[in-house]
């Protein structure tokens, strides 16, 4: 500690006044003045100025002033304390006691903090100061900070960066066909035409109000009237059907069989003179019938093989090559379904699409190997640039040390040079 | 005019003051010659006998009571001058008020910007500088310190404004207060680049107050802005604030701050180092904006 030497810790200032002559015209000049001539108002702010600088530099001097003779008294004072206190028995202890506070009072001065308590380090202090002054949001405002660069390069980063093995494997997984790729190409079936599912619909609907109307009655009458509602609804629609189908659609054949049949008895037709023996028949069966309509006649009057006997004439006309094929029919039949038409397009489309879009991913995956070909030479490239240049350091470290550069050293420099060439030459390609 | 003469008789107080001043200066001289010449024989001699202790604490103790009673001669000097300047002022509001300029002041309509921006300069640089005696602590408005929260900014102190401009942005601008509403603790304020053309009435979230003196760098530095912090300084030849970092505080007391403009046209953002007088920088209390 500066205090146990002989000097006191004096820091001898300067305390030479302000030359305002040569400092503050101004100031010298009013000076010169008598009281007549006076100060003018627009000398003021000089004046202030220079008034401004005197009191800072005698303040400054005051300042300092106190600090000294601080000093001085203190260890003055300490010094008469000491010998003093030499006759007490702990001396050491009870004077650094007593004079700690004194100390961290002078301390204190600097900073114009009031010392804090005896044994707390001064960086504290400050740090509590600084605390202090942190309080106040006012104060310390947030520095801005200019992330305008960073921003862009993190925008640009992804385009400039090195290929993964992992993007490689996104391409590759993007590549294959997805799951889901029929469900596209995929031909649903012809359901039922709307407005038989919309009568079905309406039937039901009025079926079950029916069957709410029913439930007040149903106490009464004891149901069986319920069950022929609940169950019998198929056959209501089926008699519904048969109803609808019949005026334009009376027989069971297909297509083709009335179209052939169609073309066989066209020739009945026009001459009425052979249409007696249909009413004849018609007659008979009438009496055979007894009381059943002419509708359920027609209904017994139909073929279980319909079916099958309209596809063995579509066999045989197309077999006689009356009937171009197969396909010819279809697409034929199909062209006025406009829904399938649409669909074909779409599908159509989307095929174009995905083998577009197929062909460019194939060609990303390529590049991107290639690319990681390149990136993975221009690793090398990088760490044979780093072995040219250990190997110059070391010839240069030699000729430094004035000696010629061992065949070693040589040796190593035109491999790693070498090298170097080689795989430039290889990213070249 | 009676303002007229009680500035003549100021000004010849003023004038005795400073002769006072120097009186006392002369007086404390032939002492600090005193001390330099014992610290010098201390010095050669390199020890310190009881004698030169005792006689350097006595010149101590003389050189103080001089010091201090040139500092308050000095101080009351300083205050005369404020009081003239009052004075001055006010008689200028006066004139603004009922609409007649004075030959001294020259209407502002027809002042060139030029002329302005000396006025300002000159205003900045007459800054009354706060030297408190020791132990003083800076006061409010004092270089970086602000004001006290219920602070109000009287008529005529001049302000750093925060304004719509025409096209709809917010522009902290240099004005001039007219007066100050405590019903609705809203300030009016007058721009003071087109005076009389243009009177904002703001809240007061929207005024900073600007320093009222400046802060002695080599007494107390911390009543300045520090490095790095972040400011509204007055963009020079302009009568705007702007966003600036704070790249070299002033370290004497004439010395202006010198500041790093946020400006997008520079590459790292900010503007070369410009210097910007104490008056003109406060602090920026706008966080949430970018």
């Amino acid at each position: 500690m500066s205090e146990l030497k002989d000097c006191p810790p004096l820091k001898y200032y300067d305390f030479k006044p302000v030359e305002h002559v040569k400092v503050c015209p101004r100031y010298t000049a009013v000076l010169g003045r008598s009281e007549d001539d006076g100060i003018g108002v627009e000398e003021l702010d000089t004046l202030q100025l220079e008034l401004e600088t005197l009191l800072s530099s005698a303040n400054r001097r005051l300042r300092a002033l106190e600090e000294q003779r601080q000093i001085l008294t203190d260890w003055q004072d300490k010094k008469g304390d000491k010998r003093f206190l030499k006759m007490g028995k702990d001396p050491d202890q009870s004077a650094s006691s007593r004079h700690k506070p004194k100390k961290q009072k002078l301390d204190g001065k600097g900073s114009h903090a009031p010392g804090p308590g005896p044994g707390r380090p001064k960086l504290k202090n400050l740090q509590a100061k600084e605390y202090e002054f942190n309080e106040d949001p006012q104060d310390i405002p947030r520095t801005p900070k200019n992330d305008s660069p960073n921003r862009f390069w993190a925008l640009v980063e992804p385009y400039c960066a090195d290929i993964t093995n992992e993007e490689i494997r996104l391409l590759e997984e993007l590549l294959k066909p997805p799951d889901d790729e029929a469900e596209y190409y995929k031909i649903p079936v012809l359901g039922k035409h709307y407005s038989q599912r919309w009568a079905q619909e309406d039937l039901l609907e009025e079926q079950r109000e029916g069957a709410r109307a029913n439930d007040k009655k149903k106490s009464i009458m004891g149901g069986p009237l319920s069950e022929l509602d609940a169950k019998d609804v198929d056959s209501l629609l089926k008699k519904s059907e048969s109803q609808h189908e019949s005026p334009e659609d009376g027989c069971p054949f297909g297509p083709l069989t009335q179209r052939l049949l169609q073309a066989l008895v066209e020739e009945n037709i026009i001459s009425p003179m052979e249409d007696s023996p249909i009413p004849d028949m018609a007659g008979k069966d009438a009496n055979d019938g007894a009381g059943t309509s002419p509708r359920s006649q027609s209904k017994a009057f139909g073929v279980p093989h319909t079916r099958s006997l309209e596809a063995r004439i579509k066999e045989e006309l197309v077999a006689q090559g009356l009937l171009d094929s197969e396909e010819r029919p279809g697409a034929g039949a199909d062209s006025e379904d406009e829904v399938l038409a649409e669909l074909h397009k779409r599908q159509a489309e989307l095929k174009a699409l995905s083998a577009h879009n197929r062909a460019r991913k194939q060609e990303l995956l390529r590049l991107a190997r290639e690319e990681m070909r390149k990136q993975e030479l221009r690793q090398r490239v990088r760490v044979s640039d780093n072995e040219v240049m250990e190997a110059f350091r070391r010839i240069m470290a030699a000729r430094q040390k004035k000696r010629s550069p061992t065949k070693k050293e040589k040796d190593q420099a035109w491999k790693a040079l070498k090298e170097r060439d080689s795989i430039l030459k290889l990213l070249d390609v | 005019m009676s303002a007229d003469t009680k500035i003549a008789e100021l000004l010849t107080e003023l004038h005795q003051l400073i002769k006072q001043t120097q009186e006392e200066r002369s007086r404390s001289e032939h002492n600090l010659l005193n001390i330099q010449k014992t610290h010098e024989r201390m010095q050669t001699e390199n020890k310190t006998s009881p004698y030169y202790r005792t006689k350097l604490r006595g010149l101590y103790t003389t050189a103080k009571a001089d010091a201090e009673a040139e500092c308050s001669i000095l101080r009351h000097a300083l205050d005369k001058i404020a009081e003239i300047k009052s004075l001055l002022e006010e008689r200028r509001l006066a004139a603004k008020m009922a609409g007649v300029y004075s030959d001294t002041d020259p209407p502002r309509k027809t002042m060139r910007r030029g002329v302005l921006m000396t006025l300002l300069q000159q205003s900045a640089m007459t800054l009354p500088l706060w030297i408190g005696k020791p132990g003083d602590s800076p006061p409010p408005l004092c270089g970086a310190t602000p004001a006290s929260s219920d602070y109000v900014a009287k008529q005529g102190d001049k302000v750093a404004a925060r304004v719509k401009a025409v096209d709809g942005d917010e522009q902290w601008i240099l004005a001039e207060v007219v007066s100050y509403s405590h019903s609705t603790n809203k300030y009016e304020v007058d721009d003071i680049d087109e005076e009389g053309k243009e009177r904002h009435t703001l809240s007061r979230r929207r005024i900073i107050p600007l320093p009222q003196w400046k802060s002695n760098p080599e007494t107390d530095p911390e009543a300045l802005f520090s490095k790095d912090q972040l400011v509204l300084a007055l963009y020079p030849q302009t009568t705007c604030f702007y966003r600036a970092l704070i790249h070299t505080p002033p370290h004497r007391p004439q010395d202006d701050y010198s500041v790093l403009f946020e400006d997008t046209s520079y590459a790292d953002g900010y503007s070369p180092p410009l210097n910007v007088a104490q008056r003109y920088v406060v602090a920026c209390k706008e966080n949430k904006k970018k």
